[in-house]
């Protein structure tokens, strides 16, 4: 038992080493795009004033939901200028935006798919069942091997936590159709892209905006334990705190992925609603 | 208005639930099992069983039996909703069964219309873009689309709600929607499964009547579901009574209440007024007869009714002129009497015939 467990891990070990040292140029391809697309945003984060971000969160915030929370997310995103932590909260804002792009376009034609194939669900789900079990930095280990250190890692390892809540809820929104819809649909004559496209997906926005919700968040508590792999952002600057002690550092860069996770919450929750 | 063109044809149609039912249709064509031995063979529930009946074009065609009685799967049979085990259904003379699916999807879409219990209006969509969802499953262009769902909107009295969305909408709004949409597509058969069961009564008799009257208007057959008999009368040109699966009896509501094919449909009818549903030639007496009781005087010097007047009219006549009986004229000749015992037998729903024997 024991030969055959360190044989199983010196042969994953191996094709690690192999996949280096061989495939370089294809994973050496993958991170120039995820930092590419990570740099693209952060440029775009970073290129009005941190004042202007501000207000302009505040008005999303004022039209979304209410004056008052327009208000509040622009004093606390100039709070977290304030802290000298701007450029930080960006970067954490950039990956997650990333990461969260490159999830949802794996986990909503996916999730569409499973929701109109059942045996597609059926073997799905076990899958998605590990990966959401598994502790998260599991996933830190082979993208290190293969991407290194930096943003690239910590955009993969946040795609994998990021990509199951959304594909369950748009499988369960797809499957979720009324009965008599579908019922309506054939007997108007209705062919199997229209059925999908007017009657399933209409009825199932409100789960594909949950699971959208539900991504974000997930890559917001990955992002912060990618710290570790010099993702950069807030949580390297909360991973760097805590190894000297500095309380007074952790607790505000702390305090910024609060206001920041706060602020996307509500707003994908006020879009979630509409829809 | 009505034809002797069979729009609908369903010739012994059976459907069988189960994960054995081809053992059992194939054991029901070949040994005539009942539907008690299917389930106990081979644990399959026979939803319909051997149902045949026709619809005219320009009829409408109620089905009335109680929940679990096989009248909403029946009703599935005829667009196909639902696969029948056995037997044929055709539609204007098409075997549904051997359409393909587009051919299918286009007689749906063309051909015929439905109304569900449920209503079932898009809740994104405005009522007016609910109105024309089945031309737009067609593939009509906006415009023509929505000048037809305008014009059947009209047709049911809600023109003035078609950007409302159905949410804003009464119970029997929203189900006038229902049926502005089915009239949209102009199809010429309209099924209607039990559209107006979950409505107030007023509302439910209001909308019954429109219901016919725009049937009727428009030139339309309909298939009614609905586990009400006095829905089935007041709409229904025929009525079929089914139970457990079966078409128990088949014909206009007067021979079902004067002539109850057993004690089940007689129990359903004991509470149904007679006085606007049965005529005159269902409880008059043969001339003859009446001669002998009169000791022989003559009925020309009766009060004369027509053999359709109903007995409410009769009612009428008797107490408006004194006479105690009334000689039934069919174009200028008497074909019978209605006299004030056989007036009564017929209120309580007995012919002369039964009540003599």
């Amino acid at each position: 038992m024991e030969s055959f467990v360190t044989t199983f891990d010196s042969v994953v070990d191996d094709a690690l080493f192999w996949l280096s040292d061989h495939a370089a140029f294809v994973f050496d391809a993958v991170r120039l795009v995820l930092e590419g697309l990570y740099d693209g945003v952060l440029w775009l984060l970073m290129l009005p004033p941190f004042w202007a971000v501000a207000v302009i969160a505040g008005l999303i915030g004022w039209r979304a939901l209410s004056w008052g929370f327009g208000i509040g997310g622009a004093v606390a995103l100039a709070a977290c200028a304030a802290m000298g932590l701007w450029g930080e909260t960006m970067q954490t804002l950039a990956l997650v935006v990333a990461a969260s792009v490159i999830a949802l376009a794996i986990s909503l034609p996916l999730g569409v798919l499973a929701g109109l194939m059942p045996r597609l669900d059926r073997a799905l789900t076990p899958a998605l069942d590990l990966v959401q079990t598994l502790p998260p930095y599991i996933y830190l280990l082979p993208a290190i091997a293969l991407l290194g250190f930096g943003p690239a890692t910590a955009l993969v390892a946040t795609v994998i936590v990021a990509v199951p809540p959304a594909i369950r809820l748009t499988s369960l929104g797809i499957r979720q159709t009324p009965g008599e819809f579908l019922e309506l649909g054939q007997a108007v004559g209705a062919s199997r892209a229209q059925m999908f496209w007017k009657i399933r997906l209409p009825f199932a926005v409100p789960s594909i905006m949950a699971g959208i919700n539900q991504s974000l968040m997930m890559a917001f508590g990955m992002v912060v334990i990618a710290g570790i792999v010099g993702s950069g952002g807030l949580g390297e600057t909360i991973y760097g705190a805590i190894r000297t002690l500095d309380i007074a550092t952790s607790i505000n860069a702390s305090t910024a992925i609060v206001v920041l996770t706060m602020l996307l919450d509500r707003l994908t929750q006020a879009a979630a609603r509409r829809s | 208005m009505e034809s002797n063109e069979v729009l609908i044809d369903c010739q012994s149609v059976w459907k069988v639930f189960g994960e054995r039912s081809r053992e059992a249709i194939r054991s029901i064509a070949e040994r005539g099992l009942t539907k008690r031995d299917i389930l106990g063979e081979y644990n399959c529930v026979v939803g319909v069983s051997d149902a045949t009946l026709q619809v005219r074009r320009g009829e409408i065609f109620c089905i009335m039996g109680l929940s679990g009685s096989g009248k909403s799967t029946l009703i599935r049979l005829l667009n196909r909703l639902i696969e029948p085990s056995l037997g044929r259904v055709l539609v204007k003379g098409r075997d549904l069964s051997t359409l393909n699916a587009g051919a299918l999807r286009e007689t749906r879409a063309r051909h015929i219309g439905m109304v569900f219990q449920s209503v079932a209006l898009l809740p994104q969509r405005t009522v007016l873009e609910n109105a024309a969802f089945g031309l737009e499953v067609q593939g009509v262009g906006r415009d023509e689309r929505n000048r037809a769902a305008e014009a059947s909107l009209a047709k049911v009295g809600l023109s003035d709600w078609k950007n409302r969305y159905p949410r804003e909408l009464s119970g029997g709004m929203q189900q006038r929607v229902g049926l502005a949409r089915a009239l949209t597509s102009d199809p010429e058969i309209i099924l209607m499964d039990e559209p107006f069961s979950a409505l107030d009564p007023l509302i439910r008799r209001q909308l019954q009547d429109e219901f016919r009257q725009l049937t009727k208007d428009l030139g339309k057959s309909a298939v009614f579901i609905t586990h009400d008999l006095d829905e089935a009368i007041r709409i229904g040109d025929r009525i079929a009574i089914m139970k457990d699966g079966v078409i128990i009896q088949e014909g206009t509501a007067e021979q079902i209440v004067m002539n109850p094919a057993d004690q089940y449909v007689a129990d359903f009818v004991a509470g149904i007024s007679r006085l606007h549903l049965v005529k005159a030639h269902s409880v008059m007496i043969p001339v003859d007869q009446w001669r002998l009781q009169s000791h022989g005087a003559s009925p020309d010097g009766l009060p004369h009714c027509s053999p359709e007047a109903d007995i409410d009219a009769l009612i009428g006549t008797i107490t408006g002129t004194g006479s105690d009986a009334i000689a039934i004229a069919d174009g200028g000749s008497i074909v019978g009497v209605v006299t004030t015992r056989s007036l009564l037998l017929g209120v309580r729903g007995e012919p002369e015939i039964r009540a003599a024997a």
